[in-house]
């Protein structure tokens, strides 16, 4: 069972710089070949103020704020049974190489389905470039708890 | 602005190289997408394709025809696995416009035919 004080527990905000190079290795791990996304020369000439982040980037630098793993151990929730459920990223305005973003992770919600067999932990997070929102994702996970012995 | 009434993004083969690079990008170094044994541990004949490279090639399904910067929100549940050597087939139906917005719903199944995941976008024009 996890620990239900823990719904509104919110990380103290840290700046996360945008790095060409990890930029660059999410390009690559998804098959993304447009040079815009990590060449200043390329975004430039397609008339970017420069390299912009592909969506969904900014999950890939929640882990040098507070990773999910993190957030799970701090739970107390084992990693093996643990699914991510669902996703959802809402971007308002463009992230760029360069851009420092300021991450902030809050666990929403925590509650029960089937009879206590399967737990779904909510964590919504915020990501602040200059003070203004530039996206925020909504992170569902689905623990699988073991039947009492 | 005519939107696409379909669109369309098939991946050859998902490889272990992939996979790696995503866990060295994104830091998740879960061992089910890394370690053949830890798969099978639990129960898969090869290493799990991460949620979020799958959500990342629905991003560049949109990004490649409309410009990056053009989505405005993803969702995706993943109701499935795809695993490593897996193709990944996404598709985006337009559902319907609103103002200056498209919205779509997704879905995604390996090649050979397993949903993997199901979700919906809105998309506008690239600033």
């Amino acid at each position: 069972m996890i620990d239900r004080s823990r719904i509104g527990f919110t990380t103290a905000p840290t700046r996360v710089p945008v790095d060409a190079w990890r930029v660059k290795l999410f390009c690559q791990a998804i098959g993304e070949t447009d040079p815009v996304h990590w060449d200043a020369d390329a975004a430039r000439a397609a008339g970017h103020t420069a390299c912009p982040a592909p969506p969904t980037f900014l999950k890939a630098i929640e882990g040098e704020h507070f990773s999910s793993a993190a957030l799970l151990q701090m739970l107390q929730v084992p990693l093996a049974g643990v699914l991510h459920a669902e996703q959802q990223f809402d971007h308002h305005s463009p992230v760029h190489v360069g851009d420092v973003v300021e991450v902030s992770r809050r666990v929403d919600r925590i509650f029960d389905k089937k009879d206590g067999a399967l737990t779904f932990c909510v964590v919504d997070t915020d990501y602040r470039v200059e003070g203004r929102s530039a996206a925020r994702s909504t992170q569902t996970i689905l623990v699988r708890n073991k039947p009492p012995a | 602005m005519t939107w696409p009434a379909q669109i369309q993004l098939a991946t050859d083969p998902v490889t272990p190289v992939q996979l790696a690079l995503f866990a060295a990008a994104s830091g998740d170094h879960n061992p089910l997408h890394l370690d053949p044994e830890a798969a099978r541990t639990a129960g898969f004949d090869r290493p799990l394709v991460h949620g979020m490279l799958t959500m990342a090639l629905a991003g560049r399904l949109f990004t490649r025809r409309l410009g990056p910067g053009c989505v405005r929100r993803l969702h995706a549940r993943f109701s499935g696995v795809a695993l490593v050597n897996d193709e990944i087939e996404l598709t985006a139906t337009l559902d319907r416009t609103e103002g200056d917005l498209a919205h779509y719903t997704l879905r995604g199944i390996t090649g050979r035919g397993k949903e993997i995941v199901t979700g919906s976008a809105i998309v506008g024009a690239a600033p």
